[in-house]
């Protein structure tokens, strides 16, 4: 009586032990092993920041309306840190795209690509409105 | 090998518990790394609502920044309500799969009107240009929800004062007049100054290369003379801001004690 006892008492903690193991690697398979979100939210952070910085005084879109591609280029090089890529594109409101000249800082070698949509407004007198879009990557 | 097995089964039982502490310490383990990663999740949501409400406001800024430059160069006020329109739906566009609503109001009262309010005309040696929008953003998306309450208060102010020294010809007179920029109430710097006095006959008359002195902290000291009869010698200073705001303050500058 008291072996038959052991021997239930042994099979249900078999089955114990493989429903906890069985539990914890189905909680284990779904979680992402890393979030591959944060990575595109500090860049697309970084990139937005470095537009509202050139915003704030003006400064984008003195560059768009002059056609000043070249000292927009330059300032988002400053601006941003060394190692990210970038590309950027301007549309007018009608979506049509602004810029002739390429702004950017060399091609993508990363998969992970962020983009930053901003909208920029002129300063002056005339009143322009802009759809910036700012690609960026890490550069490997 | 009886006492052997009678302690092998003796022992199953503290391998069973120390089994499960392993397991609870793993799921215990996997629990904090799953907080962990909402967390950082969150707080990067977060970063991107506030983002995106300081690109808004920044880019509201500047639209009321170039509504004001136009109205006070001869523009409709109307400009103000179209910029910002055009602003809204721009955002609406940019944002399809989320609502991303910009609602302002255009204030009237206290000495604005439609949102603007221009105080040209008093002769206390203050002008004012200034727009002030409160506005609401309200951003639904499946990530966050904002909604934000604020306004844009952009407002050009100049203060003039001066005093006239009477020449030994008592129709002619040396005007020394000060004249303080602000934006915002902040030291600001005049891209383009012009002074106009007040003649015998009433008309207004520039004033020809006056000597102008930038003392660097927003105070301009600008000398001319002048050929009026009168006691006081009425002053009108017009300046434009390194915004393109225009601005005017009208003074009496009396004789010097």
């Amino acid at each position: 009586m008291k072996g038959r006892s052991s021997g239930q008492i042994r099979i249900i903690e078999a089955f114990l032990a493989i429903f906890i193991i069985f539990s914890a690697v189905a909680i284990s398979a779904n979680l992402p092993a890393k979030n591959p979100n944060s990575a595109n939210n500090s860049l697309a952070s970084i990139g937005m920041q470095a537009l509202l910085q050139l915003d704030s005084d003006g400064s984008l879109s003195a560059y768009i309306a002059s056609g000043n591609w070249s000292g927009l280029r330059e300032a988002l090089n400053l601006l941003l840190p060394a190692g990210v890529s970038f590309n950027l594109t301007v549309y007018d409101t009608q979506m049509r795209q602004t810029n002739m000249e390429t702004v950017s800082n060399g091609g993508f070698n990363s998969q992970e690509i962020t983009l930053v949509k901003y909208v920029c407004t002129s300063r002056s007198p005339e009143f322009r409105c802009y759809v910036i879009y700012l690609y960026l990557a890490v550069a490997k | 090998m009886e006492t052997a097995k009678k302690f092998g089964a003796a022992r199953s039982g503290q391998l069973l518990i120390v089994a499960a502490l392993a397991i609870a310490i793993l799921i215990a383990s996997t629990s904090i790394y799953v907080y962990e990663l909402t967390t950082q999740k969150q707080s990067a949501e977060n970063s991107s609502a506030v983002e995106l409400a300081l690109a808004v406001k920044t880019s509201l800024r500047n639209a009321a920044v170039s509504a004001l430059a136009n109205i006070t160069q001869g523009g409709q006020k109307t400009v103000l309500a179209e910029n910002l329109d055009t602003l809204a739906d721009v955002y609406m566009r940019l944002y399809p799969q989320q609502i991303c609503q910009i609602r302002y109001t255009l204030l009237n009262g206290s000495g604005y009107e439609g949102g603007v309010k221009l105080s040209w005309n008093s002769n206390n040696g203050l002008g004012v240009s200034s727009v002030y929008i409160p506005y609401m953003l309200k951003v639904l998306a499946p990530a966050f929800n904002v909604a934000v309450n604020d306004a844009i208060n952009i407002t050009t102010t100049l203060k003039v004062h001066g005093f006239c020294i009477v020449s030994e010809n008592e129709t002619l007179k040396t005007v020394n007049l000060t004249c303080m920029v602000f934006n915002e109430e902040k030291p600001a710097q005049a891209e383009w100054i012009a002074i106009y006095y007040e003649d015998d006959s009433g008309a207004w008359i520039p004033v020809n290369n006056p000597s102008i002195t930038d003392w660097g902290n927003s105070t301009y000291s600008l000398l001319f003379t002048v050929a009026v009869a009168s006691d006081f010698v009425h002053v009108s200073a017009h300046v434009v801001d390194a915004r393109n705001i225009f601005v005017v303050a009208n003074t009496a500058c009396s004789q010097a004690s």
